[in-house]
């Protein structure tokens, strides 16, 4: 009962003081309110891209890797040069591991282009053009078909000149109408025409990068308009995880004895990449980011809680007759501080409320510009106020603990 | 000591027959003991007090006066319990409050001594009403209750009416009024009142006197500090300080 009168006593103290000095507690906030703002706003972005790259790599999921030429990401020059000078992976390699890889269980290749595609006087630039075979590819890419159908795979062995679009091109070509009323049309892909036999379901964008904006050939028609031999990634899926690091063993073997490896050889000639190499880059750069970036925030809470203490000082000063006054009737030592701790604890948990609601604010901005979902998590809300809190009790200990120490009778001369 | 004949007391040999019991007399509501009080000043110790010993009963009316540095304000914040004697027992209401450190202090304030300074000391953010309520508060006592308590203390100083006025919105008389009612909000065992007519105007200050003068009657006990005569004219016991000594202790009434 002693000890939530006290307190409640402290809080109103502390409240009425704030009350009274209305710039000051204003600009005591502030560094408070930015630190918990960015904490919170990093914080909110990163869960939600997270998210996003989370969705977006399960599409293709963790059943599924690759054979390639060169890896996705190369490190350094040197890397590089070692690259190029490996053999091309080819269609044939493909075939082969179809034929032999047991484990596997949907083998495609796929080779893209960026080009402009046109219908009519409408254009649409940057296109991903993808030449796949066979048609499981499109499982194997975890697209399908909302409208139209894919090409039979007679179609892709002949090589015909048809294409199933990505629902970017109906926005771009043809103004947006229903899907079904491009079906049948010509495109235009540097200069050869292509009917469109079916349109893919939207799967929205990653970074700003629309994942739509494609369009769809056979293999073989891709050969046609761009050269056989460049080099091609064989996609490789497995029916459950489990079965992944078998088909991994399986496809190595086949690829080494293809090319007459030997076992000792310096490098293996080829990249077997999941799609973990993806992950694991985004999430070690983005720790980074979150490590930087709370590291920033804990410096300006630092300085926050430093601004907080100057001024808990400052107004412990001001109020020593008050403390006097406190103190001749009664007022014990852990009772003057409670009521500057309060009043320390209060301006910056209000601060951190403040702070978390700016930084939820920001998030929804950012996130909207960008286009990911906004994950407001009630966790790093109640984080945020709980962190600026310990920063009132880190910085109000001090100036409070000299409050309670004062001596009542020199206390009471103050004016 | 309701002796009414007994006028002069001289230091250091009272002459009323003492019970001693623990080394006070239980009897008394106030028991000082050869209190010394010693300040370091630089390289060299200065005596406020050498020696004071005095008692004081219940319900009596007293005024401590003396010139300035005579060290009746250091004997006030002893007696006031602000402050604890560097030699010498004090004994207030059967406690030895010589050897109590602070926050036990802070407790026989609370309960024990109510305060009415010069310069009123009320907190100038809070009401009349909350000031008064401010040492039931720091006592522990309940929100309706302390209501209670502080209303009917502001009425026996007349200032029903001013409850929630703060100090700025009251004249000096009324201030002093509030904290005199928050000194006896708690029902201390003493009213320990230093220069209390000094911030105020002559007619203000008879009104604050008559206003002490019923208290006494009511059986409150007065101790008022003060350096003036006729203030001090108003108590039933004067003890003069000077040089750190009791100079005299008369009875004048």
């Amino acid at each position: 009962m002693f000890r939530l009168t006290a307190i409640w006593e402290a809080f109103r103290v502390a409240t009425a003081s704030l009350r009274s000095n209305k710039l000051r507690t204003a600009l005591t906030l502030v560094g408070i309110v930015v630190g918990v703002a960015a904490v919170i706003a990093v914080v909110t972005i990163i869960k939600g891209l997270n998210q996003t790259v989370a969705q977006t790599f399960s599409s293709q999921g963790s059943t599924v890797f690759t054979i390639s030429k060169n890896p996705q990401i190369i490190k350094s020059r040197e890397d590089f040069i070692k690259f190029n000078r490996r053999k091309d992976v080819t269609h044939e390699d493909a075939e082969a591991i179809t034929r032999l890889c047991t484990a596997c269980w949907r083998v495609g290749i796929a080779a893209n282009a960026v080009e402009t595609v046109k219908y009519a006087d409408q254009k649409a630039e940057n296109v991903r053009i993808r030449g796949v075979d066979p048609t499981t590819m499109f499982d194997i890419d975890g697209v399908t078909i909302n409208v139209g159908r894919i090409w039979t795979e007679s179609e892709g062995a002949a090589g015909r000149d048809i294409c199933v679009i990505g629902p970017d091109m109906l926005k771009n070509l043809f103004s947006d109408a229903p899907a079904d009323r491009a079906l049948g049309n010509e495109i235009r892909i540097d200069g050869r025409p292509y009917t469109i036999v079916g349109v893919l379901e939207p799967l929205g964008s990653i970074f700003g990068f629309s994942r739509d904006n494609v369009v769809y050939i056979p293999y073989s028609t891709y050969q046609r308009a761009y050269g056989g031999r460049r080099s091609l990634v064989t996609f490789i899926q497995v029916q459950t995880t489990d079965q992944l690091e078998a088909a991994e063993d399986q496809v190595r073997t086949i690829m080494r004895s293809r090319r007459h490896t030997p076992p000792d050889a310096e490098d293996e000639g080829f990249a077997l990449e999941t799609q973990d190499v993806f992950l694991n880059l985004y999430g070690s750069a983005t720790s980074n980011i979150y490590i930087v970036t709370i590291g920033v925030a804990a410096i300006s809470l630092v300085v926050g809680g430093i601004v907080v203490m100057n001024i808990m000082l400052v107004s412990v000063t001001e109020r020593t007759k008050e403390i006097g006054i406190r103190k001749a009737i009664g007022a014990r030592r852990k009772d003057i501080l409670t009521q500057f701790l309060i009043e320390a604890v209060t301006v910056t948990a209000i601060g951190g409320a403040i702070g978390v609601a700016t930084g939820f604010g920001l998030a929804y901005v950012i996130s909207a510009l960008i286009g990911f979902p906004l994950l407001v998590s009630v966790a790093s809300a109640v984080l945020g106020v709980g962190v600026s809190s310990v920063v009132g009790i880190a910085s109000g200990l001090w100036p409070a603990w000299r409050a309670a120490r004062l001596d009542p009778i020199e206390a009471l001369r103050a004016e | 000591m309701s002796d009414a004949t007994l006028t002069l007391i001289p230091p250091e040999s009272v002459t009323t027959p003492r019970v001693e019991v623990n080394g006070h007399d239980p009897r008394m509501l106030i028991s000082m003991r050869n209190i010394w009080k010693t300040y370091q000043m630089g390289t060299e110790k200065v005596h406020a007090l050498h020696g004071v010993s005095f008692d004081i009963p219940r319900g009596e009316y007293i005024a401590i006066i003396g010139p300035s540095g005579s060290g009746k304000s250091t004997l006030m914040n002893l007696i006031g319990c602000l402050d604890t004697p560097s030699e010498g027992e004090y004994w207030l209401n059967g406690k030895n409050v010589s050897e109590m450190d602070d926050d036990e202090l802070a407790r026989i304030r609370n309960q024990e001594v109510g305060f009415v300074f010069q310069t009123f000391n009320l907190l100038a953010r809070a009401t009349a009403l909350h000031n008064v309520e401010l040492p039931l508060i720091y006592g522990g006592v309940g929100a309706s209750q302390r209501h209670e308590m502080a209303k009917k203390a502001l009425q026996a100083v007349d200032l029903t009416e001013r409850m929630t006025h703060k100090p700025n919105e009251l004249s000096g008389g009324q201030r002093q009024r509030v904290a005199i009612a928050r000194a006896l909000v708690n029902h201390p065992s003493i009213l320990l009142a230093d220069e209390p007519t000094g911030a105020l105007d002559s007619h203000t200050s008879m009104e604050i006197m008559d206003l002490f003068e019923r208290l006494h009657s009511e059986g409150n006990t007065i101790i008022v500090v003060t350096h003036e005569h006729d203030i001090a004219a108003r108590a039933h016991r004067v003890i003069s300080i000077r040089d750190g000594l009791i100079e005299k202790d008369e009875r004048i009434r």
